[in-house]
């Protein structure tokens, strides 16, 4: 994401203008919490350089959401595993960031791949073919009037 | 026919009773039982082997005196979260209340409401009963001398430096306040005067409630209880030998209602260790001064409705001190009532009841809180219908300020809920 030379900000002093960022090369991940979070509690995934404060500007000046508390935490990727020529593959790691909603806001995250209706329409190819699968499997199956017992043997 | 019947060689003298139709309405000899009662192993790698080791030691905990009783139930030390009554999480209050089991109801209880205006015109009725309006107004002069006193003294020295304002300032006010209406009022509270005034006390507190799975580790998979610890320092209590009246009867915490969270506590945020387990109301247990009165709190400068405005955060300043009055009070009367020996599996036979009020120089906020139930683990609050009761006000303004040597706009209703809350004692 961010080129090989690395930002440096200068460093603030009292007196100093206010830095200012106008187009802000950060972009932030809503993700779906791993574990169970408060119903005004929402997750990111931010870049390693932004802090505390750098999301709660983001968040309020870009695009005004109320937000009342930040927490960030570092999760290291790991680097147990091993590729094909045994040398170890590194998972990068990455900030998260868990956002408490000022105003008693609340965010549930939403419901991205819903369970799709998969039963074909009528008349189609589609229908045809899953009912010859299903009279195949039926004649597959074992008599059902010998309980379970195989049909190795028998008269 | 005599080959059919089989009998033995030697014929007995006499058949055995049961075979002879004599004996057979005779009532059998009760016998002692030669054998103990047949009971699940102590020793098995086996679940009910589990339950009767927790039962064992719950019958040990119970018929023990109650130090021994203290030191057996904080014995071992397990990871528990550490609960502090002054918080920066947001919307603490819910969390807290569900913890302590206990339920927030606005307003104070019937007996410090003033008057129906209806009845009879202010200035007749006594502003407090038991006090008349001479007592009154020679408390008001002492809490504008006070006043007074401590901002002179302000004044006068340098203004402290950053968060140090509440501890340096506001600390000396409220311990002169406290004292000097303590020793006043003592000539009409008898009680007063063997009470016990703490400063900067300890108070600490040790319970469990809720189970969670242990997800990691050697103990994987197995139940265990959720622990927590509130170790507390008020700015000041007053401890009393008898025990204040209950606010209201335990019956009517029947119908009251906790929030439930079915969050684990770490989301909040809240963090756990592992130290030593203690349970302390600030006097140990030899003390005739075991039962609690009031408590006075301190808002530290972190959490400063100043401070939380300017970070627009003003809506949580009324949570803020919910919290704190629901955690420290708890803890308090959670202390006395193990104190006097109930614990988790003794339920509290009669509620125990304190006072806080809560300041940070001008405003200040009253608490009642009602310990109807110490039982709150899993096993014991399966069917336990009691809830703990928390009453409380908003934060009231005390006095304006202070121009040309006057206390301005000094507000009389929130001196009577002081008067008030000092003046409570048991009727006898």
């Amino acid at each position: 994401m961010m080129s090989v030379t690395k930002m440096v900000y200068p460093l603030y002093q009292l007196g100093n203008p206010q830095l200012r960022i106008f187009r802000p090369n950060w972009f932030l991940t809503l993700v779906r919490p791993g574990k169970e979070q408060p119903p005004d509690t929402v997750q990111f995934r931010i870049p390693m350089d932004m802090t505390k404060y750098d999301v709660k500007n983001y968040l309020e000046k870009i695009y005004n959401v109320p937000v009342g508390v930040i927490r960030t935490r570092i999760q290291f990727g790991s680097n147990k595993k091993r590729n094909h020529l045994n040398q170890k593959v590194k998972k990068p790691d990455y900030k998260v960031a868990y956002v408490q909603l000022a105003q008693s806001q609340t965010f549930t995250f939403p419901d991205i791949f819903p369970e799709k209706d998969r039963t074909p329409k009528e008349g189609s190819m589609e229908e045809m073919q899953e009912k010859f699968m299903e009279d195949e499997k039926q004649r597959q199956k074992p008599d059902p009037r010998r309980g379970g017992v195989t049909e190795w043997f028998g008269l | 026919m005599a080959a059919r019947i089989r009998l033995p060689l030697l014929l007995p003298r006499s058949f055995p009773p049961l075979r002879s139709l004599k004996h057979v309405h005779t009532e059998a000899a009760v016998k002692e039982p030669q054998y103990p009662p047949i009971v699940a192993s102590l020793t098995a790698k086996s679940k009910s082997a589990r339950v009767r080791q927790n039962e064992e030691r719950i019958k040990i905990i119970s018929s023990s005196p109650v130090e021994e009783k203290l030191s057996l139930i904080t014995r071992i030390q397990r990871m528990k979260f550490v609960v502090y009554p002054q918080t920066f999480s947001r919307n603490p209050d819910r969390w807290y209340q569900h913890f302590t089991k206990s339920a927030y109801i606005p307003g104070l209880p019937e007996k410090f409401n003033p008057a129906p205006e209806g009845s009879q015109s202010a200035t007749d009725q006594p502003a407090v009963p038991e006090i008349d309006d001479a007592a009154f107004n020679e408390i008001r002069d002492l809490v504008t001398r006070v006043i007074l006193y401590e901002h002179w003294h302000k004044t006068r020295k340098r203004q402290p430096f950053l968060y140090k304002h509440q501890e340096q300032v506001v600390g000396p006010f409220l311990k002169t306040l406290v004292s000097e209406l303590t020793y006043n009022l003592a000539k009409y509270n008898p009680l007063l005067r063997l009470s016990s005034l703490d400063l900067s006390p300890q108070v600490n507190f040790y319970w469990r409630r809720g189970k969670r799975i242990i997800p990691k580790g050697h103990r994987r998979g197995r139940q265990e209880p959720i622990r927590f610890q509130i170790d507390d320092q008020p700015h000041s209590q007053i401890r009393i030998p008898q025990q204040l009246p209950q606010f209201a009867p335990l019956e009517a915490s029947y119908t009251a209602e906790v929030p439930e969270i079915h969050l684990a506590p770490n989301v909040m945020p809240l963090f756990r260790r592992q130290y030593d387990n203690n349970i302390f109301t600030g006097a140990k247990l030899p003390d005739p001064a075991c039962y609690g009165h009031t408590q006075f709190h301190l808002v530290p400068d972190r959490y400063h409705r100043d401070r939380l405005a300017r970070q627009q955060h003003s809506d949580q300043v009324e949570p803020f001190l919910r919290a704190n009055a629901a955690a420290s009070l708890f803890a308090w009367t959670g202390a006395q009532a193990m104190y006097q020996g109930f614990w988790d599996y003794q339920d509290v036979s009669r509620p125990f009841v304190s006072q806080a009020v809560i300041t940070d120089g001008h405003f200040f906020s009253f608490f009642c809180y009602q310990l109807n139930t110490l039982a709150l683990s899993v096993e014991t609050d399966a069917n336990n219908p009691r809830k703990n009761l928390l009453w409380g006000t908003e934060s009231l303004r005390l006095y304006e300020g202070v121009q040309d040597g006057a206390v301005v706009g000094l507000d009389d209703g929130v001196l009577r809920l002081l008067v008030q809350f000092l003046m409570n004692r048991p009727h006898s």
